[in-house]
């Protein structure tokens, strides 16, 4: 048994927690309190863990999001393949718990380190590596019906905005049509009490796949010509990223335009952004946007662009697997324009990158193809 | 002839042109016949020393010995006196050494004392179909044989056949040329000592080695048998003077301070013998009282006794005395697990005394003689079998001479052979002879009886392995009888897991003493030859911990090496790349060579043993801690060669093999899967341990407890994991049915220790 000897830590005034706060304390305490009780009774303890995975999430027909069900994995102490999960889970319980009342927050990263140290009497680590430590971080979320932030956690900040908005970030007023060519880093938390809109002079989002599509768009000063948003989040968007497209798109509303590559990846970038991620289903209410719509790339748009041969990228193995498990997923199976555009892609043999568009023309991605779709108005839902 | 005339033929083809070479006659079949003699059993065997296991030094110090004490063995048995053996070795000079073995038999009359010790082929027990150790009554007066050829030594004999009877003392040589037996001492007379004090003091002057007095238990002074402790070796003493097996340590303990007591009163008889016989004779007074609480040796006899009969012969010879496998160390060792009832006395050559205690007083039953079952007569036998029956007519032959063989059964063989069943068997002639052959093949006749069969017994198997292996488990089976070739044979197998190595027991002084008398080339060969159980990959493993050279050389090791190497002994796990001990026997002789050839070894290599949860490569044997005595009881046993080195393997003997083999084979594996149970449920435990410290904490942070009630928790955490872990194991039996702590239905005769 650790008895190592920690220094007490003056706890954060009471009364500067916040209410939800002392919500998310409440629960930690009873996740410890049942522990006890177990122990008391001689009993094994366990914990019902909400199950993350395909066969518990719903697809809500009517608000066209992604929800959790109800079924939950049960995680035991005395169960060999779940003992050590079960520490884990624990751990990082304590660990938020010592966040909140000192009123701090930390990366997940941070969280690993803060947990990560040797099991006294053993040559074994708690968490031996942040991908062990992660998804227990999640579990927490759940288990205690609490959001990241609540927990005091953070990722690590990845996207960025540009345009025509002006917002303020924890006081601070930030105008996203001056931001040079890095543009504004979507923090990870931004829920109203850090980020407040202040002026939108945008007529839509255009949210890209990557990072170098979004400085092309950027450089070509897209978002200036045609009055919008412009977005990245680094292939699957983060939380951040998406909480605040969600934002945008419900109090601002602005329409969500998603320019992704032509490939099973990007079909389910979109998936995430429209209907939710089957890994964070209970998050779904507060970061999918059911009215994004994707612009592109499409399967014809190599015969449509005379793009050539060489750009072609053939499908693996494993794409075409992906592919045939998206198209059944049911968001999917019941819209027969999608159906269409995955049996396309899977005729065609290759898939194609928003890049390959350069190959046209340094800036016919922004000048032209974008322009053009935006012009039809006729998108993938 | 044959290669000569294959020449000739050769030559005439070839030599077509050329006339055919003229044929000088060397010399003539008249000048032939002035050479042609006859050729004594002795001078056969004087050059054709192999056959009977005197191939080189080093065997034949081990033969001389076993040969004796196979047959001291058997003439306690027969005598049914529960035996006491002394084996005496002491180095005479480079390479030589005088061998004396000495035990509390019948004795032998003074008549018979130069036949059996001076003449080859001279025995009682050729001729008659009885479970013996020896067989053919070679052996023994062979050895007297080698020995002299070597060293030139007499064999030296004393014998005495009763307390009030004189005690024969022989001198004796062997005439190569007559086989006959020259006696040297008391005029070609021999000669006879006073019963009594006066004749024991007279042995002692004489400077006879005689043994005179029972010694007290002594204590071990070996490693080989420390195992035993005083206390037990007392225990032994105690069991003996009760009759009772069963008898309790602090009981033993007791009976052994009052005998050494009693011993200790009038004389200081049980002091002397006690401290280790002297070689000589030790005179001791008057024997303890009638005190019933005495320590007793099995007979009857107490502590510092005189022996009532017995004989001890001994034997100089050209020797090497080399321990580890094939040594007489490791014969009297395999003994002593095969006859739970003797006690061996051995004096290595370098004085250390070694007692094997017998671990029971129960004599074996003596095995009844039989007469041969028709199915195993061959043709040339029955026809001598034909000619020296007394009986009248064949039928009367047939029914006499054999076993189960009745007069309906008679009848049906005259028929099948078209012989009159009141035909005169001295008038059957050769073909007559053939067709009783014939008919006898192919008549239908119960198989011999078994109860001239003694087995060792299941019990006293396990008691015999216990006493001598080390382990953890032992389980013994023994097979109902069966036959071969019309003789009765059963097989017992025993088994013990576990325990060190004997590798990991020898002490420096002992492996530094190895390595100067070892004569392998290389140290990795010399510890594959010396060690049973470490094969080559052990011994890999042990050259790589000790950083040896594979190519070194064992006898010019510096001390440093030699303490490296002993640690590496001790250190490396050997269990893994150890390899089964298979103790083959032999009605109850160990057998130590030849192991390839033997139908045991082949038998044990063929069983599956990975089916039992031993790991084993194919055509090898099994590895793990293991040491397997299999033990082959027959009226004859066939033996692939003369020297009884190797069971040969006809199709009854495997299959009852086989069958023995895989009875302790399941028993090992119902041990060793409630171990592994064992086990996992430790490990099991163990994760559970590990987390269970910090699921304290972090519920103690969470709940800003102080330690003690976070040490609180832990400690009811600690409760659950416990249950939990029992309830599990009790749920994970492979059986699917809750089992009690000691569920398991080993059956008879296992011995598990340390549980």
């Amino acid at each position: 048994m650790a008895k190592k000897k920690e220094p007490a830590k003056p706890a954060a005034d009471p009364s500067k927690l916040k209410v939800q706060d002392h919500k998310t304390l409440d629960a930690l305490r009873s996740l410890a309190q049942e522990v006890l009780d177990y122990a008391e009774r001689g009993r094994a303890p366990h914990i019902e863990v909400p199950s993350r995975s395909l066969s518990n999430v719903r697809f809500n027909q009517s608000r066209k999001i992604i929800e959790m069900g109800s079924g939950t994995n049960r995680r035991e102490l005395f169960n060999l393949a779940q003992a050590k999960s079960y520490m884990q889970t624990l751990l990082v319980s304590s660990g938020c718990k010592q966040l909140i009342e000192q009123g701090k927050t930390t990366s997940i990263r941070g969280m690993f380190y803060l947990l990560k140290h040797t099991i006294e009497g053993t040559r074994e680590e708690t968490f031996e590596t942040q991908d062990e430590c992660d998804p227990i971080i999640e579990d927490v979320e759940v288990m205690l019906d609490a959001l990241r932030e609540e927990l005091h956690l953070y990722a690590q900040k990845r996207g960025e905005m540009v345009g025509r908005i002006t917002i303020v970030d924890k006081g601070d007023e930030i105008d996203c049509s001056r931001m040079g060519s890095g543009g504004y880093g979507i923090p990870s938390i931004v829920e109203p009490d850090i980020i407040q809109f202040k002026k939108c002079e945008a007529d839509f989002i255009l949210h890209v796949e990557k990072d170098t599509v979004w400085q092309r768009f950027n450089e070509d000063r897209f978002w200036e010509k045609n009055r919008c948003i412009l977005t990245h989040g680094s292939g699957q968007p983060p939380r951040g990223v998406r909480r605040l497209l969600n934002r945008l798109h419900h109090e601002l509303n602005l329409p969500i335009y998603c320019l992704l590559d032509n490939d099973p990846w990007g079909y389910y970038i979109y998936s995430v952004i429209k209907q939710g991620s089957i890994n964070l289903a209970y998050e779904s209410r507060r970061m999918a946007i059911p009215g994004a719509k994707f612009l592109g790339l499409r399967s014809n748009d190599f015969e449509r662009c005379q793009l050539t041969p060489s750009v072609q990228i053939k499908l693996n193995e494993q794409d075409i697997k992906r592919a045939k498990q998206i198209a059944q997923y049911p968001w999917f199976a019941s819209k027969k324009a999608w159906q269409k555009e995955i049996d396309m892609m899977l005729k065609n043999g290759f898939k194609l990158e928003v890049e390959s568009l350069i190959s046209k023309d340094i800036s016919y991605v922004t000048e032209t193809y974008v322009p053009e779709r935006l012009e039809e108005g006729v998108f993938l839902d | 002839m044959s290669q000569a005339s294959a020449a000739d033929s050769s030559d005439s083809i070839e030599g077509t042109s050329s006339p055919a070479p003229e044929h000088r006659r060397r010399t003539t079949a008249e000048a032939m016949a002035t050479k042609q003699r006859d050729i004594s059993v002795s001078e056969f065997f004087a050059k054709n020393r192999h056959l009977l296991g005197f191939d080189n030094p080093r065997k034949a110090l081990l033969t001389t010995v076993k040969e004796a004490v196979d047959n001291s063995l058997d003439a306690c048995e027969e005598a049914g006196i529960i035996p006491e053996i002394w084996v005496h070795i002491e180095t005479t000079g480079t390479n030589r050494f005088k061998v004396a073995v000495q035990d509390n038999g019948p004795g032998i009359v003074k008549k018979q004392i130069p036949l059996i010790f001076g003449k080859l082929l001279y025995g009682s027990k050729f001729h008659r179909l009885r479970m013996s150790r020896g067989q053919q009554g070679i052996g023994i007066s062979a050895a007297g044989m080698y020995g002299m050829l070597t060293t030139g030594k007499p064999v030296l004999i004393v014998s005495k056949t009763a307390p009030r009877k004189p005690t024969h003392y022989f001198e004796l040589q062997i005439d190569t040329k007559r086989n006959h037996p020259e006696i040297i001492n008391g005029k070609g007379e021999g000669e006879d000592i006073h019963p009594g004090e006066k004749g024991l003091k007279y042995i002692a002057e004489r400077g006879i080695a005689w043994v005179g007095h029972y010694p007290a238990p002594m204590r071990p002074v070996n490693a080989a048998s420390a195992s035993r402790s005083p206390e037990q070796a007392g225990g032994h003493t105690a069991d003996a003077a009760t009759g009772n097996a069963a008898s309790s340590g602090t009981k033993g303990a007791e009976a052994s301070n009052a005998g050494a007591a009693s011993g200790a009163g009038p004389s200081t008889g049980s002091a002397v013998s006690g401290g280790g016989a002297t070689g000589g004779a030790v005179i001791g007074g008057a024997a303890g009282t009638g005190d019933s609480t005495a320590a007793e040796t099995p007979e009857g006899m107490r502590v510092g006794d005189e022996l009532r009969s017995g004989t001890r012969v001994t034997i100089e010879l050209e020797g090497r005395y080399i321990r580890g496998r094939g040594s007489v160390d490791e014969y009297l060792e395999q003994t002593a697990i095969a006859n739970p009832h003797v006690t061996i006395h051995y004096r290595d050559p370098e004085g250390q005394e070694i007692t094997y205690t017998r671990a029971t007083t129960k004599l074996p039953p003596e095995p009844t003689e039989i007469k041969p079952h028709p199915y195993g007569v061959e043709l040339g036998r029955l026809v001598t079998m034909l000619k020296d029956t007394s009986a009248g007519s064949i039928s009367s032959f047939l029914t006499d001479s054999f076993s189960r063989v009745t007069s309906a059964v008679a009848k049906s063989v005259c028929e099948a052979a078209n012989i009159s069943v009141r035909a005169n068997p001295k008038r059957i002639g050769r073909q007559e002879a053939d067709a009783l052959y014939q008919a006898i093949q192919n008549t239908r006749i119960s198989p011999p009886a078994t109860d001239c069969l003694v087995a060792i017994g299941e019990e006293l198997i396990l008691k015999g392995l216990h006493q001598v292996v080390p382990g953890e488990f032992y389980c013994a089976a023994t097979r109902p009888p069966s036959v071969y070739r019309g003789n009765p044979f059963l097989i017992e197998v025993g088994l013990a897991y576990g325990g060190a190595s004997q590798a990991q027991k020898v002490s420096l002084e002992t492996l530094t003493e190895m390595l100067s008398e070892s004569d392998s080339r290389t140290l990795r060969q010399f510890l594959v030859t010396t060690f049973d159980g470490i094969g080559g990959q052990a011994a890999d493993r042990i050259m790589e911990e000790s950083k040896m050279a594979t190519r070194q050389s064992p006898g010019k090791l510096a001390k440093a090496d030699i303490q490296r190497l002993h640690a590496a002994m001790r250190n490396v796990n050997l269990s893994e790349g150890q390899s089964m001990q298979v103790l083959r026997y032999a009605n109850r002789v160990p057998l130590q060579f030849q192991p390839a050839a033997c139908a045991i070894t082949q038998s044990v290599i063929q069983t599956n043993w990975r089916a039992y949860g031993l790991t084993q490569s194919r055509g090898q044997l099994p590895s793990g801690p293991v040491t397997l005595m299999v033990h082959m009881a027959s009226v004859w046993v066939p033996f692939t060669s003369e020297s009884k080195e190797a069971v040969a393997s006809y199709p009854e003997i495997t299959k009852e093999l086989r069958l023995g083999l895989q009875a302790v084979g399941r028993k090992l594996a119902m041990y060793l899967n409630r171990r592994n149970r064992v086990r996992q449920e430790g490990e099991r435990r163990s994760i559970f341990l590990r987390y269970l410290g910090e699921v304290a904490q972090a519920v103690g942070r969470i709940r800003d407890m102080d330690n003690p009630s976070r040490e609180a928790i832990y400690e009811r955490l600690l409760n659950v994991a416990k249950r939990k872990t029992s309830e599990a194991d009790a749920r994970f039996d492979d059986r699917g049915k809750r089992l009690s702590e000691d569920g398991d239905d080993f059956g008879d005769n296992v011995l598990i220790v340390g549980e």
